[in-house]
């Protein structure tokens, strides 16, 4: 009889990823809901560390997968040290974080026990009978809820939709976990990282004001929209990952799960639709103001003050009136 | 070395057109039905690999026969074949069990790259690459964001969180395109007239069904209200002096 929630937690350079901290809240979600003790698994090599922090987070058991081939992310490593863990657990739900990897992973093993799965999930409920998972679709405007039956289910964060777990003064225990990589083939091997550039305009992450241009602008040279207002609020510029991977404005000033995280005074959002992934990056600022044309963008949901309407009338005019 | 490639798509409904139901909270879905747009990086990368080294590029897509429009598309891009796997509601199967059909068709080609979008942009679970590849036995490289052939392999960066992670990876292999890969192409109008002459051929798929216990409501937009104040229907100058005395309250401005 399956029984409990396994989550799979990530760890890099020695530190547990801060996706790992709201996986464990996520993992408490399921607990509740579904009954049964808590297991977190950290895979890698040399994690003693992330592991003890795991510890302290309020999970019942730490489970560490320790394997030279699990240092560095491969699918083919992971799923098979998340394969035995799995098989030696019996968990009725396997949740993985709102990272890229855990977004690769789950569907994988899902696929391995023929059984159901959701990705990028917001909250967990339902009951050990029928998980309940809820996701947004359609670009955020909209979310369904997913139910899944039968024993064993995979389920993937949505980054930034839980809070991080906080230590609770108690310890969990911390147990090797063995797995057999030796079969795992290097059909997919690691040369390298280009560590994410954390260079580049400095001012970002200490900025009061950041006011972030999206892909409404339409094209480059309309950032200067943008800059001008950032010049008016004494704030930095930056952008969403649709005008960087664009080639509109250097990775610098990417602002998201795979840019950087800030938390202004003030975050001014222009044509950006508020993806989680970008959320993600800039949901602790202090006050947001989103300008966006479409009364369903996802951004209005966490604005503190939005304005419907084309930003090529409202940032010009905004320009205007802080003068 | 001359690469056959096989390209899954998906066709969505035009997500810049999607509103929602301000009673109901439902979705609105608009009557166009495009490419996908991870998918469109896709084809773009296939053609690339295609053109700098040879081969094939394939595209295959499975739904109701108005998924014709989506592989059209792909062909006039430049693809030299398509197949169509017909099931009525390709949204209406949960992605294992579409996963399943799709490996049927693929366990009948031969290839050396597949390539997917990273996720569609409607349901966006980005499940059914990593599926296809467990079931066809396959590795698979994720959120990839370049990609070069190279002696013995490809070599491909992704996307973490922490930077691009640099790999070499062997055929045969499942790559799925994530944005920043490439800028898809437009379809020439000789593409688009070229496109009408290639082979786009139905196949026959098993029966398909629902295989693990799965059910979702209707997406609907959340009861939640928005947190903060939000103006709307407002000419722009008194928006924005809103906005402005807004800030100005807070000390923001
Ligand atoms: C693993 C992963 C990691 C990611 N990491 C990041 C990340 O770090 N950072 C990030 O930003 N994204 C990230 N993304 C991408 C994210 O999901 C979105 O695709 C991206 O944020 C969208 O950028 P955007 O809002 O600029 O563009 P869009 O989503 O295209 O939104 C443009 C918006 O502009 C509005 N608009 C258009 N014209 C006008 C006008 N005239 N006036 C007013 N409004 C207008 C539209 O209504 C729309 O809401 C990631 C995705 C994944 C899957």
């Amino acid at each position: 009889m399956s029984n409990g929630i396994l989550i799979i937690a990530e760890s890099h350079e020695g530190a547990l990823r801060p996706a790992s901290l709201e996986l464990v809240t996520a993992g408490l979600a399921a607990k509740a809901a579904v009954g049964g003790s808590l297991t977190a698994l950290l895979p890698g090599s040399n994690v003693a560390g992330p592991a003890t922090e795991l510890a302290g987070l309020g999970v019942d058991t730490v489970k560490v997968a320790e394997d030279p081939k699990l240092s560095a992310f491969t699918t083919d490593a992971w799923a098979a040290a998340v394969e035995a863990a799995v098989k030696a657990l019996d968990p009725r739900v396997v949740i993985f974080a709102g990272t890229t990897s855990g977004r690769d992973l789950a569907p994988r093993l899902a696929a391995r026990f023929g059984a159901p799965s959701a990705a990028n999930v917001i909250a967990i409920g339902g009951s050990s009978d029928t998980i309940v998972a809820t996701r947004p679709v359609l670009g955020g405007r909209v979310q369904t809820d997913v139910s899944l039956g039968g024993s064993l289910a995979f389920l993937s964060a949505g980054p930034g939709a839980f809070e991080k777990a906080v230590s609770t003064g108690v310890t969990a225990p911390v147990e090797a976990l063995a797995v057999d990589l030796s079969g795992v083939s290097e059909r997919v091997r690691v040369t390298g990282l280009a560590a994410a550039d954390s260079g580049g305009s400095s001012s970002l992450a200490s900025a009061e004001v950041v006011v972030a241009g999206g892909r409404g602008l339409k094209e480059p040279a309309n950032f200067a929209l943008v800059e001008e207002l950032a010049g008016k609020l004494g704030g930095a510029v930056a952008a969403s990952r649709a005008v960087v991977d664009a080639g509109w404005r250097s990775h610098h000033e990417q602002i998201g799960q795979t840019g950087k995280t800030v938390s202004p005074k003030l975050y001014i959002a222009v044509g950006i639709s508020g993806a989680v992934q970008h959320n993600v990056g800039m949901q602790g600022s202090e006050a947001i103001v989103a300008i966006n044309r479409d009364p369903d963008a996802p951004i209005f949901k966490i604005a503190s003050f939005g304005i419907v309407g084309d930003l090529f009338e409202i940032v010009p005019e905004l320009n205007r009136q802080l003068s | 070395m001359a690469y056959s490639i096989v390209v899954l798509v998906k066709q969505v409904p035009d997500l810049n057109a999607v509103r929602v139901d301000k009673a109901s909270g439902k979705p609105l879905l608009g009557d166009q039905l495009v490419l996908g747009a991870a998918d469109a990086i896709a084809v773009e990368a296939a053609l690339q690999l295609k053109e700098a080294h040879g081969g094939e590029v394939t595209v295959v897509s499975a739904g109701p026969p108005s998924v014709k429009d989506a592989l059209q598309r792909a062909l006039a891009m430049g693809a030299d074949r398509a197949l169509l796997a017909p099931i009525d509601q390709a949204n209406a199967l949960d992605t294992l069990a579409l996963s399943r059909v799709l490996a049927g068709v693929l366990s009948g080609l031969t290839f050396d790259i597949l390539i997917t979008g990273q996720n569609s942009d409607d349901y966006e679970s980005g499940q059914v690459p990593a599926q296809v590849a467990e079931l066809l036995g396959l590795p698979q490289v994720s959120w990839v964001t370049k990609l070069v052939a190279v002696d013995g392999g490809l070599a491909i960066e992704r996307d973490t969180e922490d930077g691009k992670q640099q790999v070499i990876a062997a055929t045969p292999v499942v790559i799925m395109a994530a944005d920043g890969l490439n800028e898809p192409r437009y379809p020439s109008l000789k593409g688009i007239m070229a496109a009408k002459k290639k082979p786009l051929e139905t196949v026959e798929v098993a029966a398909v069904s629902a295989t693990t216990d799965i059910t979702w409501s209707d997406p609907a937009a959340p009861q939640k209200p928005p947190a903060g104040i939000i103006v709307q229907d407002k000419p722009a100058a008194e928006a924005v002096a809103e906005l402005v005395a807004w800030l100005r309250t807070k000390n923001l401005a």
